[in-house]
C-alpha cells in the first residue's frame, strides 16, 4: 500500500518492538479467533479528504495483519455515534471501536460507558476512560515546509490560504504555514479565507477564485476535496496535496503536499490490542500524537514525490540566511528541517519562540517550544497572517 | 394517451381506513420488491436484509427506542407543519425554525439568569418563541407583503445555519472545547433526562404527544381553528366571512414554528447538551418533517404514526448499513423508493378502479 | 481597484451562476405547466455523476454533457409519473427524488470518486470581442462555452414561453388545465414535455459542476445548489429573463461573500446571499414591481379530467 519505506519500516519496528516486549512478558495465548474492528466516519468514503485518509489507513491494516477483520460505518453524524457503536458491538461483535471525528466524543464516551469490555479509539479526542484511548496524526509540520516552499516561490509576495472551520487545529495549520512562509520570505503575507464547512466544493472554488483576484499565486487549504488545488492549476499558480495525494488531479499545480498515514498508527494499535498490551482497562492514558518522526504523516506531492520535480530547480535557485544554517537553498532548508522533523531526536519545531501574533502578543518566548496542550488550544493568529480571524484572541 | 386506458378511474368520497392500510401495504411491498434488487446488486440476500432492516427498528426494547429518538423531532415540526400546510402557507423553513428554538434554548442554559429549576421550562418557553419568531417573519412578509413562502422560509433556514455557526465560532464559542466551534456543555440542570439504558429525552416525547393532540383539537374544534381550515380551503370565502388573513397567517406560523422550535430544544437539551455545527445537530430533520406531515395526510393526530413511520426507516436504514457493512447512500435510496410507493399508490386509495377494455 | 472588482466579480458570477442558471430555466418551465419540481438537486447529481462516468471512459466530455441531460430527463420522468399520471403529491414526490438521486449517484459514481479527469471542456476566448473593453474581459475572455449555451437558451425559452403557441399552450396548462384540455391541448403530454425540460436542464447543470466547473466527482458536490434553484424560480417570478437575473445576482453574491471576508466577519457574509434575496423580494413587492409574480394557477394540482 505505502511505497514508503519509511513508514514501512518504523512500523514494522514497532511491531518487532512489541513483539519481543510480549514474548518477555509471555503472555501470549494462541488466537485463533478474529480479531473485530469497527470504524465509524463522519464522512463519505468517497470524499477523497478526511475520511479516505482514514480508510486509506484501515485498508492498510487489514492488509497487514491476517486476524485481523474490519466493517465501517460511513456518514454517522454525532447524534447516531451511540447507536452505531451499540449495533458494532451487538450485531457484528467488534472489539475494538475506531471514532474518527472530533464531533464523536460524547457519544464515544456514553456508549463505552455501556460497553466496558470494548475497546474504544477516538481519533482527535481529547476525553478518555479506562476503555478509550486517543489518537492523532498532526499535519502542521508539513505546513510549516510547504511553507518555506510558498514563500519561495511566490512571485506577487501574496499567498491564499482557503480554511474550512476556525478550529485549533486548522488555526496551528495556517499557522505553521505563515511561519514558513515568512523564514524563507518575509514580506509575503498569507491571505485567508473562511468557508466555515469542511467540505464545499463550489466555495472552496469561489473562495480560491477570489483569492487570485487580490493577487494571490500559491495556495495551502483545508478542505476535503481537490478542489483548491485544481483551480490554482487553472490559473497557473500552484497548491499541494492534502491528507491524500492529489499530484493527479493537478500535475504542475502540485508543488508538494502533507500526506497522512493513518495505517501506522492503526497498526500499532490494532497490534497491541491482539496481544493483550492494550486491554479495556489500562486506556487511561492511552493517546498517539503522532507526527512525521513516527512516520504518521509525510511530505509529498504523492507518496515517492516530496516535492514535483518541476518546482526542484527554482527551490535549488533561491537561497536564504537562516540561524545556526548559514546561506543555504530552500530546497536544503526543507530537506534539514524535514530531516530534524523526522529524526528519533526531534531538534526543530516550527512552533519554537520568539513567535508574536499579529496583535503584537508574545505567544512563546525566545527558545520556547509549544507544548502539546498549547498546540491543541491554538486561537491565536501569526504576523503575516491577513484577513478575518473568528474567535481571535485580543491578549 | 388521453386517458384511453383500459379501466376507468372513479373518485371514492371518503377513502375507507381498512383500503389506506391494504393499499399502503402493498405500496411497502412494492417498494421492497424492488429495492432487493439494490441489495441484491450488492450481494446481499435480500430477505436478510429486511430481517435486518425490522429487527433494526423494532428488533427489541433497545431498537424501538432507538426508532423513537428519532421520531421526536420529526414529530413535533411535522404537527407545526401541519397547522401550516392546513392553512396553505408552504413552510419549508422547519429546519431553520428548529434551530433557532435551539439556539433560544442554548441562550437559556447558558447565558440567561434563569434559576436551575427553571432552566428546563425556560428552555422549551424560549426554544418556542424563537422558532416563533423565525416562522414569524416569513409569515408577516407573505401576509402583508405578497413575498412567497417558500422562498423566504427557506433562505431563512440558510440564515438559521449561518447564525449559529458565527456564533459557537465568535461570541459563544465554549472555554472548555479545545477550539472546537461548540458552546461549552449545558448545565446538569439544562439537561433533558433520558428513559433509562436509551437516548430517548422522554420530556420531548411527552410534549410531542400532547403536541399532537392539541393542535388536533385546536384545529378541529376552535374558532381560530375554523378560521385556518376557511383560509386554508378559500381564502376569498375567508375575508368575506370577515376572517383576518393577516392574523391568522402569524398565528399560523408562530404555531408551527414554535413546534419546530421545541423540536430544536429537544435535540440540544436531550441529546447533544451544547450548541453545535448545526450540520451535526440536526440531520435534515426539518426537510423530514415535510414528508412526515404529508404523509400524515395533514392530520396531526396521524403525525404521531408517520413519525415513528419515519423513525423506523431511519433506524433501520442505519442498521442495514452498519450491520451489512453496505454503502450509506442505501438508506436514501430506500427511502425515496417507500416515498415514490406510498404516494404512486395514494391514487388507489382515493378512486375506485373498475376494469372497462373499452372506455374510450 | 475598482475595475478588478468588477470584472473579476462579474466574471466569477457567470462561472457559478451558470448551473444556477440552467436549472432555473428547467424549473420555470416545469412549473409553469403547473408541476413543481422538488427533487432538482437529486437530478443535478444524477446529471453530474454520469456526466463525469461519461467524459471518464470515453474521453469526451460533450458526450459527458449528453448524457448528462439524458440522465436528468430520464430521473425526472419518474416524478412525472408519480405526479402528473398518478397524481401524487408533487412535494413529497420531489423530494422522494431528491433522495433516490443523491442515494443512486452516489452508490453509480463509487467507482469514479478520486479519479482525475483528463479532458474537459476548455474555456475559449472569443477574437475581437475580448479586446471590448470590460464587456470583453467580463464576457469573452476565457469563459466557458457552456456558459454561453446557458445564456443565449434564455433569450431562447423567453421567447418560446411569451410569443409562440408552443408558450401559450405550456402557461394555459400551468394557469387552467381544465380550459386548455377543454380546447383540445393534451394537459399530460405538455406537462410531461415540462418536466421532462426541467429533468434535462438540471441533469446539463449537474454535468456542468463535475466537467467544467470543478472537475471531478463527489458524493455531495452539489451542495445545496439543487435548493437555491427551487428558491431562483420564485424569485425570477417564473420569467426565464428574470431567473438570468437572479442566478447571477446570486453567483455574484456567493462570490463576494469571500472577496468581502478582510472586511465583514465570514459568518455575517455567508448570511447574506440569503438574507439579500429577502431584502430584494421586500424592495421589489414594495416597488410595486412584482405584480405578475403570482405563481402559476394550478402549480402542485394534479390533473383530474372532469373535476375543477
Amino acid at each position: 500500500m505505502f511505497k514508503n519505506k519509511y513508514v514501512l519500516t518504523t512500523s514494522m519496528v514497532f511491531i518487532i518492538l512489541s513483539l519481543i516486549l510480549v514474548g518477555f512478558s509471555s503472555t501470549v495465548v494462541a488466537q485463533d479467533k478474529k480479531l473485530k474492528a469497527g470504524f465509524i466516519y463522519v464522512g463519505p468514503v468517497g470524499d477523497y479528504g478526511y475520511t479516505k485518509s482514514h480508510d486509506v489507513g484501515r485498508e492498510y491494516v487489514e492488509e497487514m495483519f491476517p486476524w485481523l477483520e474490519t466493517f465501517i460505518a460511513e456518514n454517522v453524524q454525532a447524534p447516531d455515534v451511540e447507536s452505531t457503536i451499540d449495533q458494532f458491538v451487538n450485531n457484528r461483535d467488534a472489539d475494538v471501536i475506531f471514532t474518527t471525528s472530533f464531533s464523536h466524543m460524547q457519544g464515544t464516551i456514553s456508549a463505552a460507558e455501556d460497553h466496558p469490555d470494548t475497546l474504544f479509539f477516538h481519533c482527535s479526542g481529547v476525553q478518555r476512560r479506562k476503555n478509550v484511548g486517543t489518537y492523532f496524526s498532526g499535519l502542521y509540520q508539513l505546513y510549516y515546509l510547504n511553507g518555506l516552499m510558498a514563500g519561495a516561490l511566490t512571485e506577487s509576495d501574496k499567498l491564499g490560504y482557503v480554511a474550512a472551520i476556525p478550529n485549533s487545529e486548522v488555526k496551528r495549520h495556517i499557522n505553521s504555514f505563515a511561519i514558513g512562509v515568512k523564514e524563507v520570505n518575509p514580506d509575503a503575507t498569507v491571505h485567508v479565507r473562511w468557508l466555515n464547512t469542511w467540505f464545499d466544493p463550489p466555495a472552496a472554488k469561489e473562495a480560491t477564485q477570489s483569492l487570485l483576484e487580490i493577487g494571490a499565486d500559491g495556495f495551502a487549504f483545508t478542505e476535503d476535496s481537490p478542489t483548491v488545488l485544481q483551480t490554482a492549476q487553472e490559473n497557473g499558480a500552484f497548491s499541494f496535496s492534502h491528507y491524500n495525494p492529489m499530484y493527479r488531479f493537478a500535475k504542475e499545480g502540485t508543488l508538494s503536499g502533507q500526506l497522512t498515514n493513518r495505517g501506522v498508527i492503526y497498526a500499532d494499535i490494532l497490534y497491541k490490542v491482539y496481544y493483550g498490551i492494550y486491554t479495556s482497562n489500562n486506556l487511561k492514558n492511552v493517546d498517539y500524537w503522532w507526527l512525521l518522526k513516527e512516520g504518521a504523516v509525510e511530505l509529498g506531492a504523492k507518496r515517492g514525490m516530496k516535492i514535483n520535480p518541476d518546482y526542484i530547480d527554482e527551490l535549488k535557485s533561491k537561497t536564504v540566511e537562516v540561524p545556526y544554517l548559514g546561506k543555504i537553498s530552500v530546497y536544503d532548508l526543507v530537506m534539514k528541517r524535514l530531516k530534524q522533523m523526522k529524526s528519533d531526536r526531534v531538534t526543530f519545531d516550527p512552533f519554537i519562540g520568539p513567535i508574536k501574533d499579529r496583535e503584537g502578543v508574545l505567544r512563546l518566548k525566545d527558545g520556547e517550544w509549544a507544548t502539546h496542550d498549547e498546540l491543541w488550544t491554538m486561537e491565536w493568529a501569526y504576523e503575516n497572517i491577513k484577513g478575518p480571524w473568528p474567535g481571535e484572541p485580543k491578549e | 394517451m388521453r386517458d384511453k386506458l383500459p379501466f376507468e378511474i372513479k373518485k371514492r368520497q371518503n377513502p375507507s381506513g381498512l383500503g389506506v392500510i391494504t393499499v399502503s401495504f402493498f405500496a411497502l411491498l412494492g417498494a421492497f420488491l424492488v429495492a432487493s434488487i439494490v441489495f441484491w446488486a450488492y450481494g446481499v440476500n435480500p430477505i436478510q436484509a429486511y430481517i435486518v432492516l425490522f429487527s433494526g427498528a423494532f428488533g427489541g426494547i433497545y431498537e424501538i427506542s432507538e426508532t423513537v429518538r428519532r421520531a421526536i423531532p420529526l414529530m413535533l415540526a411535522g404537527v407545526g407543519l401541519v397547522v401550516a400546510f392546513r392553512a396553505k402557507f408552504w413552510n419549508i423553513g422547519a429546519e431553520g425554525q428548529l434551530l433557532l428554538g435551539a439556539t433560544a434554548a442554548t441562550w437559556v442554559a447558558l447565558f440567561s439568569p434563569f434559576p436551575d429549576f427553571l432552566l428546563i421550562p425556560g428552555m422549551f418557553f424560549f426554544g418556542f418563541l424563537g422558532g416563533a419568531l423565525w416562522g414569524l417573519v416569513p409569515a408577516i412578509l407573505k401576509s402583508k407583503l405578497g413575498i412567497n413562502d417558500v422562498i423566504t422560509t427557506l433562505m431563512m433556514n440558510y440564515i438559521a445555519i449561518n447564525l449559529i455557526l458565527f456564533l459557537v465560532q465568535g461570541p459563544w464559542k465554549g472555554k472548555h472545547q479545545w477550539g472546537f466551534p461548540y458552546t461549552d456543555k449545558f448545565p446538569e440542570s439544562a439537561q433533558l433526562g433520558t428513559i433509562a439504558g436509551t437516548n430517548v429525552h422522554w420530556i420531548t416525547l411527552i410534549v410531542g404527544i400532547i403536541s399532537a393532540v392539541l393542535i388536533y383539537f385546536f384545529i378541529n374544534k376552535t374558532t381560530p381553528g375554523f378560521e385556518i381550515r376557511v383560509l386554508g380551503s378559500s381564502p376569498s370565502a375567508g375575508r368575506f366571512a370577515g376572517m383576518s388573513y393577516v392574523k391568522t397567517s402569524l398565528l399560523v406560523m408562530a404555531i408551527s414554528g414554535g413546534l419546530a422550535g421545541l423540536a430544536g430544544v429537544g435535540e440540544v437539551a436531550g441529546i447533544h447538551h451544547m450548541l453545535r455545527n448545526p450540520s451535526e445537530l440536526s440531520l435534515g430533520y426539518g426537510y423530514t418533517a415535510i414528508i412526515v406531515a404529508w404523509l400524515a395526510r395533514e392530520n396531526p393526530i396521524a403525525v404521531i404514526m408517520t413519525s415513528l413511520f419515519f423513525g423506523a426507516i431511519l433506524a433501520g436504514g442505519d442498521t442495514i448499513k452498519i450491520s451489512l457493512g453496505l454503502p450509506f447512500q442505501i438508506t436514501d435510496v430506500f427511502s425515496g423508493l417507500i416515498l415514490f410507493f406510498l404516494i404512486g399508490s395514494e391514487i388507489l386509495m382515493g378512486y375506485k378502479i373498475r376494469w372497462s377494455p373499452n372506455n374510450d | 481597484m475598482i475595475e478588478s472588482w468588477i470584472i473579476g466579480t462579474l466574471s466569477r458570477t457567470l462561472a457559478y451562476g451558470t448551473p444556477l442558471l440552467l436549472g432555473t430555466l428547467g424549473e420555470i418551465y416545469s412549473e409553469r405547466s403547473g408541476v413543481l419540481n422538488l427533487g432538482i438537486e437529486g437530478m443535478m447529481s444524477i446529471g453530474a455523476v454520469s456526466a463525469f462516468a461519461t467524459a471518464f471512459l470515453t474521453g469526451n466530455p460533450w458526450l459527458g454533457m449528453l448524457v448528462a441531460g439524458l440522465a436528468g430527463g430520464f430521473a425526472s420522468l419518474l416524478h412525472g409519473l408519480v405526479s402528473i399520471t398518478l397524481r401524487a403529491n408533487q412535494v413529497v414526490s420531489g423530494l422522494a427524488l431528491t433522495m433516490l438521486g443523491l442515494g443512486l449517484s452516489g452508490l453509480f459514481g463509487k467507482g469514479f470518486e478520486g479519479k482525475p479527469l483528463q479532458s474537459t471542456i476548455p474555456n475559449i476566448s472569443i477574437p475581437i470581442l475580448q479586446d471590448i473593453p470590460y464587456l470583453g474581459e467580463i464576457l469573452f475572455n476565457n469563459q466557458n462555452p457552456v456558459i454561453y449555451f446557458a445564456i443565449v437558451l434564455t433569450p431562447i425559452l423567453s421567447f418560446i414561453l411569451y410569443h409562440t403557441s408552443i408558450g401559450i399552450t405550456i402557461r394555459s396548462v400551468g394557469e387552467n388545465p381544465a380550459a386548455a384540455d377543454s380546447t383540445g391541448i393534451n394537459v399530460w403530454l405538455v406537462r410531461y414535455l415540462c418536466v421532462l425540460t426541467g429533468g434535462v436542464l438540471s441533469g446539463l447543470a449537474g454535468g456542468y459542476l463535475s466537467i467544467v466547473y470543478r472537475p471531478a466527482w463527489t458524493q455531495g458536490m452539489t451542495a445545496g445548489m439543487g435548493w437555491l434553484i427551487i428558491a431562483l424560480t420564485i424569485f425570477s417570478s417564473w420569467s426565464p429573463v428574470r431567473g438570468l437575473l437572479g442566478a447571477f445576482f446570486f453567483g455574484a453574491l456567493i462570490h463576494l461573500s469571500f472577496r468581502l471576508q478582510p472586511w465583514v466577519s465570514p459568518g455575517l457574509l455567508k448570511m447574506m446571499p440569503y438574507g439579500s434575496a429577502i431584502i430584494a423580494l421586500v424592495i421589489l413587492s414594495l416597488g410595486k414591481l412584482n405584480r405578475k409574480a403570482g405563481a402559476p394557477n394550478a402549480l402542485q394540482q394534479p390533473y383530474i379530467r372532469g373535476e375543477k
